[in-house]
């Protein structure tokens, strides 16, 4: 009796804070009141209440990293519907789908166990995602990073994330055949970085660092070979400083981070009006519909987190990076309890992925880091940033379910 | 009006926010603290001897021992496993003014306590390891 009380609890506070938010933004567009904001109020809790009734039902697994993401979400979308209606109208819809998503990727994972024998196939859809962007690619914001299929634009290195974990866990979980091939680590470690190559080339710096991160994370814990981890972080070094010399766009963000005071007009403009949103908004914010995101560009996307800061305090922007600890804690936990080797390499790369791109962009905006145009998970506007990062979810719970012990190859 | 309520409202979001967060917490500290202490400190439970992964079934690594526990092929045992050498229900441990008692129910192919074939009701304690099959299970008393 009293747990399921307990375990109601956050589901409770997760629909007071929509309700209170969402009667807020009513008030806020009283005057130019439209269908779109009734949509908007009475989808938003019901999409939320039904998919965790369902995820409660249908799965025996991690029953807290959806709950955690849907007080991200929650946060996200009513900070973007006040920065444009229109585009919180947007999001809702990506949200929907990227929900379904979430519940097929979690289905794809439990009924089907041939995951960790396809290599190849990883590997191959990789390069063709490459090769897509490198053919079909526009360049939006200084990267070539969007291709448009019938109108809808989408970003395929978000998708190759996904696929990069499940190639590194299936090298190093599922096959013994590849790693029984000589030098078998080297050439994956030419595969990832001819990644990160392209990623450079595409001036995608934010998600080639993610690969960067994942890959040397997994590495770090299950190559058997320790130079190839220093030739690794080497390597990293001696193509970071060339980069750097190189690349003018690497150059730029370097001194926009040291100091971007002189360039207040130009190059330094996104990170000092961050800046200046963040100490307007102080510990409690200036309130919902009160403060003036609109001023830092790109608000609603890569700088959500100084938005929110502005208008909702830095109180909620610690509470966001704390949800963000408690999903990587579980994620964590969830790699540490599963039995199955590929999978729990999958739940740990993901949420190795979600650590690691909260971290960047959180530390870009905070001028901590250098600023890599990268979507805060769950929380910024964004189709493919939420239909991937729900698909990657969606794998978490999956694999946070019990499973046949010892990897799929020894089946 | 919208000015007044925007800013008391902050401070509630920031307290529905932080109040979620220790909920959260605290429910994953809970659940910790069941897996930790719940299962194993407190009284008898089998324990399994034979690695896991070498088993065609699935089990636990332990079972907790309380008023009885029965292992057998049939659904309603405490331990069921699916083996044609176990008997539908081939044992049972009770539980009697805090002794515990091993007795075999007829099975076919009998149950062992430390090597030895048992045929009636035996007492039990700390160290003996049971054996039916190929599965050997040492019993511990941590009461």
């Amino acid at each position: 009796m009293n747990e399921g009380l307990i375990n109601k609890a956050p589901r409770k506070l997760l629909f007071l804070f929509e309700i209170l938010s969402l009667s807020l933004i009513f008030l806020y567009s009283w005057e130019g009141i439209q269908t779109e904001t009734y949509v908007i109020a009475v989808g938003l809790v019901l999409l939320i209440y039904f998919s965790n009734y369902l995820l409660g039902r249908i799965s025996k697994g991690d029953n807290y990293i959806f709950l955690i993401v849907c007080m991200l979400v929650s946060i996200g979308i009513i900070m973007i519907y006040r920065i444009s209606p229109d585009l919180g109208l947007k999001q809702l819809m990506w949200l929907t789908f990227g929900i379904a998503m979430f519940f097929a990727a979690y289905f794809a994972v439990r009924y089907i166990s041939f995951w960790g024998r396809l290599t190849p196939i990883y590997l191959l859809a990789s390069y063709a995602l490459f090769a897509l962007t490198l053919i079909m690619g526009s360049r939006t914001h200084g990267a070539i990073n969007w291709i448009t299929i019938s109108g809808v634009s989408v970003q395929p290195a978000e998708i190759t994330k996904i696929v990069l974990v499940f190639l590194l866990a299936a090298f190093y979980g599922g096959d013994e055949k590849y790693r029984k091939i000589k030098n078998a680590e080297v050439y994956l470690m030419i595969v990832v970085y001819s990644f990160i190559g392209l990623l450079f080339l595409q001036r995608d710096l934010g998600t080639a660092l993610i690969f960067f991160g994942v890959f040397t994370g997994l590495q770090y814990i299950y190559s058997q070979d320790r130079r190839l981890i220093w030739a690794n972080l080497g390597l990293a070094t001696v193509g970071g400083i060339a980069g750097y010399l190189i690349f003018d766009h690497v150059r730029v963000r370097v001194t926009t981070w040291l100091n971007p005071w002189p360039h207040i007009n130009d190059k330094g403009y996104q990170i000092t009006q961050s800046l200046f949103a963040i100490s307007e908004g102080g510990f409690f914010g200036t309130g919902l519909g009160r403060g003036n995101p609109s001023f830092i560009p790109l608000s609603y996307n890569d700088f959500i987190f100084s938005a929110i800061s502005e208008e909702m305090g830095i109180f909620t922007g610690i509470g966001i990076i704390m949800l963000f600890m408690l999903l990587v804690y579980r994620g964590f936990k969830i790699a540490l309890s599963q039995e199955n080797q590929f999978f729990r390499m999958v739940a740990l790369g993901i949420s190795m992925i979600f650590g690691i791109q909260s971290f960047i962009i959180i530390g870009g905006v905070l001028k901590v880091i250098p600023l890599t145009g990268l979507t805060l998970p769950f929380v910024s506007y964004g189709g493919t940033s939420v239909v991937t990062s729900f698909i990657a979810l969606g794998i978490l719970q999956g694999a946070s379910e019990k499973r046949g012990r010892g990897g799929i190859g020894n089946e | 009006m919208f000015d007044l309520l925007s800013i008391g409202l902050k401070y509630v979001f920031v307290f529905i926010i932080y109040l979620f967060i220790f909920t959260i917490i605290r429910m994953i500290y809970l659940d910790i603290r069941n897996v930790d202490y719940g299962n194993l400190d407190s009284g008898a439970y089998l324990k399994l001897l034979n690695r896991i992964d070498s088993l065609p079934y699935n089990l636990s690594d332990s079972y907790p021992v309380e008023a009885e526990l029965t292992l057998g092929r049939q659904k309603d045992n405490t331990i069921q496993i699916k083996d044609p050498y176990i008997s539908k229900r081939h044992f049972r441990i009770i539980k009697d003014e805090e002794e515990f008692f091993l007795e075999d129910l007829g099975s076919s192919n009998g149950t062992y306590l430390n090597g030895e074939k048992i045929h009636d009701v035996v007492r039990i304690g700390k160290g003996d390891i049971i054996k039916v099959g190929e599965l050997e299970f040492i019993f511990i008393n941590g009461a």
